[in-house]
This record gives C-alpha cells, sequence and structure tokens, in this order.
C-alpha cells in the first residue's frame, strides 16, 4: 500500500502545475464574465455562455490528461523508472486513474465554487426553478458518483490504447486508435452477451433516484441494469488486462 | 553467497528491433561476487541486453537466468539498474527522487544515502532540472549504490559527462561495491579510465560476443591493456 502511495504521491505532484493553472484560468475567466455582467457590456446570454465553457471543456481535458499522463512517461523516459519498479501493473494503472478522479474533484470544485462566487445572484435565480437545496445537492453527489463512473471507464479504454500502442514498434498511432475502437466494440458486445444473466436484476428507478417527481409530477425514468452489468464487468477486464501487458509485454523505446 | 554461482546466465538470447538484429544468440553466464565490464561501440547491443535482463526490453528468443530465477517482479527487486537515458521526474528534488527510490526497495540502505550525497556533493535541497549531466549521473548512480542490490547494472554511466564527474562515479563504485554481496556490470563505449574496474570483460559487436574472460588473464594472454585490445578488437 505504500508503493501505491507513493506512485499516486507522484502522479498527484505531476499534475499539480496543469491543475492549478486551469484552476487559475478558469477563476480569471469568471472574473472577467463577473465584469462584464456587472458593466451590461455583455448580453445575458453571451455570459451564461462562456461560464460554461469551463464546464465543457473539462471532459476532453479530462481525455486528453488520461492519455498524457502516460505518453509523458516515455517522452520524458521516466518510463525506464515505473517498468524496473518490483511492483504489480495495476499500481500504476490506478494510481494514474485516482489522479484524474482528484484532477476532476478539484477542478470541479473550483467551478462550482467559482459559480456560487462570482455568480450568485444567478445561483439564486437558478434555485427558485429546484425544489431546493437538499435536492440540488443529492443530485449533485448522484451525478458526480455517476460521472467518475463514465470518467473511469474512458480513462481505462485511453490506458489499454496507449499500452498496446506501445508494443508494436510501428504505426503506434494507428494501433492506438483502432484499440480504442475495438476495447469499446467488445466491451459493448460483452454487455449484450452477459445480459440475459442478469436479466434478473431488478431496472433502477432513477426518477425517485433522483426525485424527479419533486420537479414533475408523474415523470417515469428507468435504467435497465442488465446489459451494463454485462459491461462494466469488461470494464474491470479491460483495467486487468492493461495491468497485466505494462507489468509484462510493453517495452520502452528501442 | 557462494562465488562460484552465477549472477546472470543468459542463453541464446535474440533480439530484433524493426530495422535492426540488436542480439543475435547471445550466451553468457557472469559469476556473482565480481565486476564485469559490457565493452562494445555504439549499437553493438550492450544496452539492449541489460535492458533484456531487467524486463524493459522483452527477448524475442533465448532465456535469461537472473540469480538463478526468470525474470519476474522478484528479479526486479534484486537489480539496480542505471540506464544511459535521463529516467529521473525532473520536477522532483533529489531528496524527492531518494525518498521515492527509497520506497520500492527493501534492500535500501538509508544510512548509504548521506554518505553518498556527501561523497557525490549533491545538495538534496537542488531540483533535478537544475543539476548538470554529470550531476545527473551522480544521482542516478546514488539511487542505485544506496541499495543492496545483488544485482548491479550501469549501462553507459560515463557517456557525455565531465572528466571530474566520472572519476568520481568510478571512486564511487570502487568505495561501495561489496564484492562478498552484490555483482557489477557495467555497459560502456569508452574502456579508458574504466579499466581498472572490470574482473572480467565481455566484447560485444553487433549483437554477438567477440571475446569474454577475466580481465586480468586477457591482459597476459594478449600482453597489452583492455583499453588496447579494446580498440584493436573494434578498429
Amino acid at each position: 500500500m505504500r508503493r501505491f502511495l507513493q506512485l499516486l504521491k507522484k502522479d498527484l505532484q505531476a499534475s499539480l502545475l496543469p491543475v492549478g493553472f486551469l484552476s487559475g484560468i478558469t477563476i480569471i475567466l469568471f472574473g472577467i464574465v463577473r465584469l462584464k455582467m456587472a458593466s451590461s457590456a455583455w448580453p445575458m446570454e453571451a455570459s451564461l455562455a462562456v461560464i460554461a465553457i469551463p464546464l465543457v471543456f473539462l471532459p476532453l481535458w479530462l481525455l486528453w490528461q488520461s492519455f498524457q499522463t502516460l505518453r509523458s512517461e516515455w517522452r520524458e523516459d521516466t518510463v525506464y523508472t515505473l517498468l524496473v519498479l518490483p511492483v504489480p501493473g495495476w499500481y500504476v494503472m490506478t494510481a494514474k486513474l485516482l489522479t484524474i478522479w482528484i484532477e476532476y474533484t478539484v477542478l470541479l470544485a473550483v467551478i462550482i465554487i467559482g459559480t456560487l462566487t462570482f455568480f450568485t445572484p444567478l445561483v439564486r435565480f437558478g434555485m427558485q426553478v429546484v425544489p431546493g437545496i437538499s435536492w440540488v445537492l443529492r443530485n449533485g453527489i448522484l451525478l458526480y458518483l455517476g460521472s467518475l463512473c463514465a470518467l473511469a471507464s474512458v480513462v481505462i479504454f485511453v490506458q489499454l490504447a496507449f499500452v498496446v500502442s506501445k508494443m508494436v514498434g510501428r504505426l503506434q498511432g494507428l494501433v492506438a486508435l483502432w484499440t480504442l475502437i475495438l476495447s469499446g466494440w467488445l466491451v459493448d458486445r460483452l454487455g449484450v452477451l452477459l445480459e440475459p444473466a442478469f436479466r434478473w436484476l431488478p431496472s433502477l428507478p432513477l426518477h425517485k433516484l433522483f426525485r424527479l417527481e419533486e420537479l414533475e409530477q408523474g415523470v417515469v425514468a428507468e435504467w435497465n441494469l442488465a446489459p451494463e452489468i454485462g459491461s462494466w464487468i469488461g470494464v474491470l477486464a479491460v483495467l486487468v488486462l492493461t495491468s497485466y501487458l505494462f507489468e509484462h509485454y510493453v517495452e520502452v523505446n528501442g | 553467497m557462494s562465488k562460484a554461482s552465477n549472477a546472470l546466465v543468459v542463453s541464446g538470447l535474440r533480439k530484433k528491433y524493426p530495422k535492426v538484429e540488436a542480439l543475435k544468440g547471445v550466451d553468457l553466464s557472469l559469476p556473482q561476487g565480481e565486476i564485469w565490464g559490457l565493452l562494445g561501440p555504439n549499437g553493438s547491443g550492450k544496452s539492449t541486453l541489460l535492458k533484456c535482463v531487467v524486463g524493459l526490453v522483452n527477448p524475442d528468443g533465448g532465456e535469461i537466468s537472473v540469480l538463478g530465477q526468470a525474470p519476474s517482479r522478484l528479479t526486479k527487486a534484486q537489480i539496480a539498474f542505471v540506464p544511459e537515458v535521463e529516467n529521473l521526474y525532473r520536477w522532483m528534488t533529489i531528496r524527492q527522487a531518494i525518498d521515492f527510490t527509497a520506497t520500492f526497495y527493501d534492500d535500501w540502505q538509508e544510512d548509504r544515502v548521506e554518505e553518498l550525497l556527501g561523497f557525490m556533493r549533491l545538495d538534496p535541497t537542488k531540483k533535478v532540472s537544475s543539476l548538470s549531466k554529470g550531476m545527473r549521473a551522480r544521482l542516478k548512480l546514488i539511487l542505485a549504490l544506496a541499495r543492496k542490490a545483488p544485482l548491479i547494472l550501469l549501462d553507459e554511466p560515463f557517456s557525455g559527462i565531465d572528466p571530474a564527474s566520472r572519476d568520481r562515479i568510478v571512486e564511487g563504485i570502487v568505495r561501495q561495491f561489496k564484492s562478498e554481496e552484490q555483482t557489477m556490470i557495467i555497459s560502456t563505449h569508452a574502456v579508458g579510465d574504466t579499466e581498472q574496474l572490470f574482473d572480467g570483460v565481455v566484447f560485444l559487436d553487433e549483437g554477438t560476443i567477440n571475446l569474454k574472460g577475466n580481465a586480468e588473464d586477457l591482459r597476459t594472454q594478449y600482453g597489452r591493456s583492455i583499453n588496447d585490445l579494446f580498440k584493436e578488437v573494434f578498429a
């Protein structure tokens, strides 16, 4: 565990600069929008669009970061250090996954706190159309947990694509792209294939979980879990496979 | 640990890169408790051989035995490897790099670290990115020599560094090497001042072994220094 935490600490320290930079940019952007709104220089629609930029940009940055965090190990030759460490491959992969989760959480917190601080009147207006603060908090946490799962699956697919590309001497970019597409398709197929085995599971009543009836009466939204379970087994299998390949088959540049 | 047993046994080792065959069936066995020089010009396969042993490169054929075991996570724990490339995290301080490495190895010797830092004249508060090439080479050596690893592999530790740093590294190796517990393999294409270090040498050329033997025996047999022999073989 001490070794895993050391890897996590190393990845977190390496991400301090980009996360700090993006946090700073977000706060500056919010500050500019706040000033423009105060002087009525920008129409409300334009201000709202600019406020949304960090939130739209965040998933793209995380996708790039999940690739970059591995690429930088090869580019800076620190992969020589990583590959000779007597640790299982999953230590390296899950440390990087956890780092992306923490980066996401920090940046999301900056966006939320920035929005609450700079755009208090807008937030107050928004609160009038939702059932209450407890409803917002509950659904916010649920959405956050769901987004962590979605983010994990994307990071795991990207890790596999990158690791497989480093097992071949040529056409690494093309190999990475095809691995990404193929692994996504295979996991989806696995979900369909295993769906009958999990058909006994009840559907998840999202309208109750998110208390949607407090927003609009008679809303019904259900989530069929059976195919999702198979897909999540597939994603876990991809993580195990990536870790195994990283530990046993990946090579440094020749 | 018996000196008669082998620290490293390699048989029929082959490795082919897309454009070149780096190792063409190398057979080699190196006894424990000695310092061996793996000598050859650039591109002779020295680095590839060491990378295969430590698990950075997967051979296309042949077998490797490190201290009697096939390469695995267990053998990684027994090898201290210094690569030719700059493998240090540049944003770390020297102290952070030391603490990071220490976490992963049970054979880490904290008391050796302070001694080595003083001997190598490195300030632990300095950032790796601010160090000269010679200082980084010395730091890499500290990270290897601070361990009581049974097998130490140094890949071109003197390449491109200033004479002062080279002398300090050679002296550091001589001071820290424990022949009753450790085996060291140093790959280099510049024999020169380092000849004094070697108990035995292996001449590698284009993926095959040209010459192998006890350094003193070779000097007696050929009537010249290893450095002169190297120049003659690879002229």
